[in-house]
């Protein structure tokens, strides 16, 4: 009985993937979207000055080296490098992350082998895991999840394989379970996009914050760093909304045009990510509204939103550097050499306005 | 003679229970309209009430479908799929023009609903496996076909999506026209009245010679058009084809608006201007609950409670 | 002997529904080791009374007395646990679940750590069910089984369960015969142990054969209690439907009129051949114009499966129809309803109606594609053949608009008959025409039966009631195990030939030793 039931489920599945596969080969042969002529799609990540520095570490910040992580030393040149991708590259910091990662391993002559967890957690588990029955000698993760990584953490500790994790923490112990955190400091860049908010605002009027998706650590801190930063400079900049956009381009359009039909005071709009931003911009215009009427801040420095500065619908955008490569094979260089390495590396951020937007351009992703 | 019809209730709550799945709909539409007008600032206004259709005709369109699909107690998880995969059809092809885009769009939805149909009416899967199946396969085709956000400046596209005739903007007009359409197609075509049929009770519809297998799949067709017309509109007015999070868990709002509105999930019956007024009252709710800043966690809530009001309501009231 | 306890009493006992008064003042006693009969028209009341007495329904007015103390069920669960176990018409058992599961459902036995003792559970429901004749494994999912079957579980189910009184709603309408019998000792076993049963069926036969006591429900008022002896057929009849005793008698039995004039010797239907995997093996049959051929056999002999192969429901293996001299492409229903093939189903409630539909859609369900211009409704032709229809049958509803779901059995029976009378077919296969319905719809529809024969219809006629058969039919060709075993014409059609044939060459006593596995 039960096999039986379970035929069709099995017989749905396959005809769905017979199916996208077919049309997915047919539909791209004679497909041609408005940018085909142009060259738009140049490869971002490896553009010129944009590679990605530590902020100096902090005084009595805390280390780590090979000896008390209880590694073996080795030679950067000829290892092999497993990294574990979490989401699709289907968004520009994905894409720009993985692709440092490749770049920076070519660079150096590494051998990097990649997988993508496709946001699912368990597959990241058998990633990693893979990845460590392939022979990495060192891993660099990006986390799906903070938690259950266990399983992957004996496995990597039975080999003795250094684990570096890049833009989410998990939860274990530094320089035991993991070697070193690397990431940007999200309460940092609220408070930096408080910053050019009271800039461009003067530091008075309202103003609406469109938040991530609810139950997320960058929303919680790019959203503290913002409102300590308002209430430390400018008490005068008050925030009268605080509505999740999911970050995601329609939501932030749709909250938008709530918010200016209830509040016509507003005078800014801070979006946690760069594509609520721009629903914002959306927004906007649907509304009739001209570029520069309501300051909008964002975070995250893609291409897109930095031509929104040029084209003076965005007063400004704080970077969150996705190109991880660099300082992640240097902190592992530096530290099969048998040197320390700080437990958690910040990342340096650069920002957008109108004054470098043009310029900058080409270096966002 | 009466034996049947008589339920466990008690007369005045059976009478109260009627009365609020076939009328609760338009009374809570109502009510938060009242309700805002007194206390939101700006709410009366053209523009405001404008905002709101605009927002919620996407949801309206894809819902018009879902009842149908509802209507021959079945489901379609994959509506919101068939949105994304609109948008990266409509940018992959926006090159040739509007038209032959939109031409394209059209054949793409339409195969996802033939297979949608099909594995329902022939192969014999549950509607809720046949369409999770497509729903998972759709947006991963949209994905394949368009791995990231595409802005998009076709000026006929952009007046699609925010020009108007008279100050009635597009959208609206289309979802109107829609809704009349499908209302009309319910009630006064054997196409409707054999729908509801076979969504009441399958084995009668074919013992009484009905073409069961070829209603299913017209309805699975034309709910993935409808979703696919939702997702050309939703891409028009962002300017911005977005494959990954366009019509994200739009299922289940349309799922929502169609119970709310008084269509029951057994099939056999389909209540289109319900619909309709289901979808405005979930639109007003959220508006209302942004607009005061309250946590889009109360959203959730709010909406949860409207769906098990009208689950309460409706169950008195079940086939049989 | 002291005379038997009086364990239920029912006083006064009112339930109004909005805009119905179900049940009037009706007063009930049942004593210990009697077995009750219940009796009524449908819509007399007999359902809202069991309701009530077993707790789904709570009564507006009246007093419930159950072993000496007023009691008031909030629900079934309630009533079985103080002792009134129901059986319903439609087995409610758990189809997925073993049979023994069902059987011990709430009750299981458990092993000293606490878990199912399945060994015990399975062991005992064996013990159990051999008694009520049924032979099959366990541990078999209960949907694996036949409907008679399954409600033996049921039975065996509720009244293992301790009780005092256990309630039967129409137990037999889906029990073949020799299922009757094994049904009726064990009622008589359970009188002899005290148990009060109250049984509620159409089938006179059947009263007259288990019940002392009857009380007659009409129109939600007691209009006659007392012995059954005391009250002979007929009576009874003139009490149910309250009509005069001369026009009952004059009316007789059934409805049909017994001959008909064979309006054309060449067959409209000829089946020939009809073979279905495991089902039919060989079926060969002839319908005239203006004939009633009946189908007869014990259940599961093949007659619906006959029905159904021949209106193109079941795919054949082998075998072709023809209709009116034209070939019929096999297993579509649509091909067969435009040859002219109508069939009324046996399981009118999920087969025939659409319950959710008005009387109005569900007359014009099958013929709306003739009323419809470019896919668009005629919505004034449908009134048209619905008014037509209505009238002409007799449909009574509150207005076209009322749901079918809502009718009573006779009258829904009457909206599909008017269905397939809006298509002008041919041939009319009819499964069980007057199966649940009440008296008077019986009547009636056996009435049209003949008329529609007298027009020149070809009708093949299936019944378990073999008094209808015998009176309805031309013919009666009688089917075994798939295959055709005998035909009875003119004279032949008598009850004693017919039992005689059915029963074939094996005596009736053998029988009993095959389990009740298949219904």
């Amino acid at each position: 009985m039960q096999r039986t039931t379970h035929r069709p489920h099995f017989l749905a599945r396959s005809v769905a993937v017979a199916l996208a596969t077919a049309v997915a080969l047919t539909a791209t042969a004679c497909a041609k979207s408005e940018d085909d002529a142009s060259d738009k799609k140049q490869s971002a990540s490896s553009a010129a000055g944009a590679e990605q520095k530590a902020v100096t570490p902090k005084p009595g910040s805390k280390t780590c080296t090979i000896d008390a992580y209880g590694a073996k030393k080795l030679d950067l040149k000829g290892a092999t490098v497993g990294f574990s991708q979490s989401e699709k590259e289907a968004n520009p910091f994905r894409i720009a992350e993985t692709q440092s990662l490749k770049d920076e391993a070519q660079k150096r002559g590494v051998k990097l082998l990649t997988a993508n967890a496709q946001s699912q957690f368990s597959k990241q588990i058998t990633d990693v895991q893979d990845l460590l029955a392939k022979g990495a000698d060192l891993l660099v993760v990006a986390p799906l999840n903070s938690d259950g990584w266990d399983p992957v953490l004996q496995a990597a500790a039975a080999k003795k394989v250094p684990i570096v994790t890049i833009d989410r923490k998990i939860n274990a112990e530094a320089c035991k379970d993991y070697v070193s955190f690397i990431a940007s400091d999200f309460v940092e860049q609220g408070r930096r996009a408080a910053d050019q908010m009271i800039e461009a605002t003067g530091g008075k009027g309202e103003v609406a914050i469109l938040l991530g998706a609810a139950g997320n650590n960058v929303t919680t801190e790019r959203t503290k760093g913002f409102k300590e930063r308002v209430a430390e400079k400018a008490p005068g900049l008050k925030v009268v909304a605080e509505q999740t956009g999911d970050f995601a381009r329609e939501k932030g359009q749709q909250v938008t045009e709530q918010l200016i039909q209830s509040n016509p005071g507003i005078k800014g709009v801070y979006a946690e990510n760069d594509e609520m931003g721009l629903g914002a911009v959306a927004a906007l215009k649907g509304a009739g509204k001209k570029a520069g009427d309501i300051k909008i801040v964002t975070v995250d420095g893609t291409r897109n939103a930095v031509q929104g500065i040029v084209d003076g619908w965005i007063s400004g955008v704080v970077e969150s550097n996705p190109r991880f490569g660099p300082l992640a094979f240097e902190t592992l260089d530096t530290f099969t050499r048998g040197e320390p390495v700080a437990q958690d590396i910040i990342i340096e951020d650069g920002t957008y306005n109108a004054d470098n937007a043009k310029q900058d351009i080409g270096k966002a992703f | 003679m009466a034996e049947a019809a008589l339920r466990t209730a008690p007369p005045d709550r059976a009478r109260l229970l009627q009365w609020l799945q076939t009328y609760g709909v338009y009374a809570g539409v109502a009510l938060l309209l009242v309700v805002n007008t007194v206390i939101t600032p700006h709410f009366l206004s053209a523009e405001n009430f404008r905002t709101q259709a605009v927002q919620v005709a996407p949801v309206v369109i894809v819902a018009l479908g879902m009842a149908l699909v509802i209507g021959t107690e079945g489901v379609d998880l994959s509506v919101g799929a068939v949105m994304a995969l609109a948008a990266s059809v409509t940018a992959l092809y926006l090159g040739y023009g509007l038209l032959p885009a939109l031409l394209a769009v059209a054949l793409f939805a339409a195969g996802v609903g033939f297979a949608n149909g099909a594995l329902v009416a022939f192969v014999g899967v549950q509607p809720i496996v046949a369409t999770l199946a497509l729903m998972v396969g759709g947006r991963g085709l949209a994905l394949v076909l368009l791995p990231q956000l595409e802005d998009l400046r076709n000026p006929q596209l952009a007046s699609l999506g925010s020009g108007d005739v008279l100050g009635v903007p597009y959208l609206i007009l289309i979802a109107a026209v829609l809704a009349l359409l499908v209302a009309f197609v319910v009630r006064r075509t054997t196409f409707g009245r054999q729908l509801l049929a076979i969504g009441d009770s399958r084995p009668a519809a074919e013992l009484a010679g009905l073409p069961v297998r070829r209603v299913l799949i017209v309805v699975y067709v034309v709910c993935a058009l409808l979703a696919a017309v939702a997702g050309v509109l939703a891409t028009a007015r962002l300017q911005a084809s977005d494959p990954t999070s366009l019509g994200n868990l739009m299922e289940l709002s349309a799922i929502t608006a169609v119970v709310v509105g008084g269509t029951p999930l057994t099939g056999g019956r389909v209540n289109i201007a319900g619909t309709v007024a289901g979808a405005v009252l979930i639109q007003l709710l959220t508006a209302t609950l942004i607009k005061h800043d309250l946590p889009p966690s109360w959203t959730q809530i709010a909406q949860a409670v409207v769906i098990v009001c009208a689950v309460y309501a409706a169950r008195g009231r079940g086939k049989r | 002997m002291a005379p038997p306890a009086e364990v239920l009493a029912v006083r006064g006992l009112s339930k109004t529904f909005p805009g119905v008064r179900a049940l009037d003042d009706v007063e009930l006693t049942v004593h210990a080791g009697e077995v009750h009969a219940l009796i009524g028209e449908n819509g007399a009341g007999k359902s809202t009374l069991i309701k009530l007495l077993t707790g789904v329904y709570r009564p507006d007015a009246g007093r419930i007395t159950f072993q000496g103390r007023e009691v008031s069920f909030g629900t079934p669960l309630e009533a079985q646990k103080a002792g009134i176990s129901t059986i319903y018409q439609e087995v409610n058992l758990i189809p997925l679940l073993s049979v023994a599961r069902n059987l011990f459902l709430g009750r299981e036995p458990r092993t000293r750590l606490g878990l199912l003792d399945f060994a015990r559970m399975h062991r005992e429901a064996d013990e159990i069910l051999s008694t009520y004749g049924v032979r099959v494994d366990v541990r078999q999912s209960l949907r694996t089984l036949g409907v008679g079957a399954q409600q033996m579980v049921a039975l065996a189910r509720a009244v293992a369960t301790d009780a005092r009184v256990v309630v039967m709603d129409e137990p037999t309408s889906s029990l073949e015969p020799r299922e009757v019998e094994t049904l009726f000792s064990v009622i008589r076993r359970l009188r002899d142990q005290g148990i009060a049963v109250i049984y509620v069926s159409h089938r006179l036969d059947e009263l007259y054969a288990v019940c002392s006591k009857v009380t007659v429900l009409r129109d939600g008022r007691r209009v006659h209690h007392g012995d059954l002896a005391d009250l002979d057929r007929i009576d009874l009849v003139s009490t149910m439907l309250g009509r005069e005793l001369g026009e009952v008698r004059e009316e007789g039995q059934t409805k049909f009129s017994g001959d008909h004039q064979i309006a054309d010797e060449q067959p409209v239907l000829s089946a020939r051949e009809l073979s279905a995997r495991h089902r039919l093996h060989g079926v060969s049959l002839d319908v005239r114009p203006g004939e009633v051929v009946g189908l007869g056999g014990l259940l599961g002999s093949g007659r619906t499966e006959t029905a159904k192969a021949i209106s193109g429901s079941l795919q054949l293996s082998s075998g072709t129809v023809t209709v009116a001299g034209v070939p019929l492409r096999g297993g579509s229903t649509p091909a067969a309803i435009r040859a002219g093939v109508s069939l009324l189903p046996e399981d009118r409630k999920s087969e025939g109606i659409v319950p959710g539909l008005s009387v109005r859609e569900n007359i014009a369900l099958a013929v709306l594609p003739r009323l419809s211009r470019f896919g668009l409704v005629s919505e004034s032709r449908v009134d048209a053949i619905v008014d037509t229809f209505m009238e002409r049958l007799r449909i009574k509803a509150s207005s076209p608009h009322q749901k079918v779901g809502e009718l009573s059995g006779g009258n829904q029976q009457k909206v599909l008959l008017a269905r397939w009378l809006a298509m002008n077919p041919k041939v009319l296969l009819l499964d069980e025409p007057t199966r649940g319905i009440d008296v008077g719809a019986k009547a009636e529809v056996q009435k049209l039966v003949d008329e529609l024969a007298a027009d020149g219809l070809g009708v093949l006629l299936i019944s378990s009631d073999l008094e209808e058969l015998i009176e309805g039919s031309d013919r009666v060709v009688v089917l075994k195990d798939g295959a055709v075993v005998g035909e009875l014409t003119g004279d032949e059609v008598t009850e004693d030939r017919l039992m005689r044939t059915i029963a074939g060459e094996t005596p009736p006593r053998d029988t009993d030793e095959e389990a009740v596995t298949h219904g």
